[in-house]
């Protein structure tokens, strides 16, 4: 038992370090389709792509159009499929819509080199450096159709280190905005989408090449709970994508809600077949915004700063995930000796709070999450339960991001993430970044990710990215 | 009758100005398919100034974009910074004859003024939108115009007398020139990187 725990122990950083260095391509988020249909500038949205400013997030949550938005605003005028005025005699004609007047097309390129230092077999530390150039390219459409309708699409090609590539669309979705009622109250999101559970702390709203890992990379699931992280589990703490359907809105400028219902995050979810268990999964996030600019974009009764990444507000909230994976097909594990068995996460819950805070040029952010999962042992041929167990976890992180100057950002982050198997020490990790944008839409970074438990088990990229 | 006429006479001549006549011409601008950003003034007369009119001049700012984009205002003029858009907007200037103000952001409907107190043409730009752009040129005398698009450009109600023509373009550049106005008097510029 002793010497098969320090095989773990000894394995986990390896793994972790190859997962760092060469899985999990990082999707973008700077869109320059708006750029061009508003004929605007990237800073106008992001304080820097892909971390938006607020009023990037209210443009976001307003299903991609500007407050209040008048057809003068739009510089390339859409292509009508009805005049306006047959919205009064519908069903009696189709009901109006309209699509952009050019193909909304836009691309971000990724290059990077990849030091990677870490741990073989036999405990000597081994290092790689790789010029990942490119790393992935990124296609995205995005626009409205007509005045309750849009869209949002990402494909990612990426090559992979070992010579392989991945093609994979992470993001297919349409959006109903304002669909009854107040305006922005009720809103759905249908398709393959980051959920708005994470709004504000996932890959697409951060400025860090690494996203934070220790919860949407770590896997809940083993002979004594979860370990490590590995988007190859046979599930995850939070998915970063969902097939769902999504209700979300904001109420009095100020109040956020979301809940969703999707593909469980166990085999099955988005990245892997289109789902073994009859259940769903639901999820639910509402939190509140004190000072800066309503999450709707509402200035009224505020002074804001003219630069437009600063302001001062707290945001807070809580989240919840729940899924039943009792009817999922159980996967395959062995124990220390070897011994094969059959396991099910029959029951999983994810509950956490977020925070965010904006103190001029310095936004403080972050996460406390709390997983349980109840892991059905199994006999791998008659499926008889042997044990059931309920393990739990508990990840948070908090990241500070600053702008020096527009060009030059910095950001900090913390993770810790105490593991479900009680053996395995609690993983912490250092991200460091330092990012210029040498134009508004071309970026440079310096990224060190550091194992806290392991001096020799770090990466440091160096990435360039464009988009255009 | 005859102190009539006279009184006739008098009042006609005060009403017309010394003799005056027009500056016109046409700028060619070189690396640029419009002139329309051009402005031709005459630069300060020596011994003479202008009160500063009491009228502000107007520079919105509409669908995200400032208008007008070039606005040639005298000395001394106050602007009016008009939003009309849902979203926020800045003004600031990095231009130091300019005091490199900054305005603030502010609403839907409201509006800041500056006050242009010497010769200058001050880039203005916001921080929310950094594609945002204008100037406000502001020029020592009242004898100024903004070319049209072809490039021509005229300068009504010149006193005769001998000035310099100066030309101003946010990119391109041009010599200043001396003219002698008596009636209407033509002066060509090109201008160019
Ligand atoms: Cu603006």
């Amino acid at each position: 038992m002793e010497r098969n725990h320090r095989r773990i122990l000894v394995a986990l950083p390896l793994g972790m370090a190859i997962f760092l260095a060469l899985g999990a391509p990082r999707q973008a988020g700077a869109v320059p389709v708006f750029s061009r249909k508003y004929q605007t500038s990237c800073q106008t949205c992001h304080a820097i792509f892909p971390k938006l400013n607020p009023f990037g997030e209210a443009f976001r949550l307003n299903g991609y159009r500007m407050p209040m938005e008048t057809p003068e605003l739009v510089k390339q005028p859409p292509v009508s499929l009805g005049s306006e005025a047959y919205e009064r005699i519908w069903p009696a004609m189709v009901y109006p819509s309209d699509l952009p007047s050019f193909v909304p097309l836009a691309i971000n390129v990724k290059m990077a080199d990849i030091y990677a230092s870490s741990h073989d077999d036999s405990g000597k530390t081994i290092t790689h450096n790789d010029f990942q150039f490119p790393q992935e390219a990124n296609l995205f459409s995005a626009g409205t159709l007509g005045s309750h309708f849009s869209f949002f699409g990402e494909v990612t090609y990426a090559e992979r280190p070992d010579g392989g590539t991945d093609v994979e669309i992470e993001h297919a979705r349409l959006d109903l905005d304002s669909a009854f009622g107040p305006e922005h109250l009720f809103n759905f999101k249908i398709g393959k989408f980051a959920p708005d559970l994470y709004d504000g702390f996932q890959e697409m709203w951060l400025m860090t090449d690494n996203g934070v890992d220790s919860l949407f990379a770590f896997s809940p699931i083993g002979i004594h709970g979860g370990t490590g992280l590995s988007e190859e589990g046979p599930g995850v703490s939070l998915p970063d994508r969902m097939r769902a359907i999504e209700m979300y809105g904001v109420a009095a400028h100020r109040f956020f809600y979301t809940i969703g219902y999707g593909s469980p995050i166990g085999p099955g979810g988005p990245n892997d077949t289109f789902g073994s268990s009859s259940r769903k999964d639901v999820y639910a996030r509402m939190d509140y915004k004190f000072g800066g600019m309503g999450l709707d974009g509402d200035t009224t009764g505020v002074t804001l700063p003219p630069e437009n990444w600063r302001e001062h507000s707290l945001r807070i909230g809580v989240l919840g995930y729940y899924g039943d994976g009792s009817q999922a097909d159980p996967f395959d594990i062995t124990d220390e000796e070897g011994n094969a068995f059959k396991m099910r996460d029959t029951h999983y819950g994810r509950i956490g709070a977020y925070a965010s805070l904006y103190v001029g040029d310095l936004n403080l952010f972050g996460v406390a999450l709390h997983g349980t999962d109840k892991l059905q042992l199994s006999d791998p041929d008659t499926l008889t339960e042997i044990s059931t167990t309920t393990r739990t976890y508990d990840a948070w992180f908090a990241q500070a991001d600053y702008v020096i100057v527009p060009p030059f950002q910095l950001s900090l982050r913390y993770e810790n993430l105490r593991v479900a198997d009680p053996v395995t020490p609690t993983i912490k990790t250092l991200n460091a970044n330092a990012s210029f944008l040498i134009r508004a839409n071309i970026k440079a970074m310096i990224e060190y990710n550091r194992d806290l438990r392991d001096s020799e088990n770090y990466t440091l990229a160096t990435v360039l990215r464009f988009a255009y | 009758m005859k102190k009539i006429l006279i009184a006739l006479i008098v009042a006609a001549s005060s009403a017309l100005p010394a003799a005056a006549g027009d500056i016109h011409g046409k700028v060619t601008c070189k690396g640029s398919s419009t002139c329309a950003d051009t402005v031709v003034y005459v630069a300060a007369i020596p011994g003479k100034t202008f009160p500063a009119p009491a009228a502000h001049a107007k520079m919105n700012q509409l669908n995200m974009k400032f208008v007008p984009r070039i606005l040639p205002v005298l000395e001394g003029t106050t602007v009016d910074f008009l939003n009309s858009d849902a979203v926020l907007h800045n003004v600031f200037t990095p231009d130091a004859c300019a005091d490199k103000f900054n305005l603030g952001t502010w609403p839907k409907g409201e509006t800041k003024t500056y006050t242009f107190k010497k010769e200058c043409a001050a880039a203005l730009l916001c921080k929310v939108h950094p594609e945002m752009e204008a100037y406000v040129v502001a020029v020592p005398t009242p004898y100024y115009a903004q070319a049209k698009a072809d490039g021509s450009y005229q300068i009504a109600d010149v006193p005769d007398g001998s000035y310099t023509l100066k030309v101003w373009h946010p990119r391109l550049k041009g010599k200043e020139k001396p003219v002698k106005v008596a009636g209407a008097t033509e002066a060509d510029f090109e201008i160019a990187r």
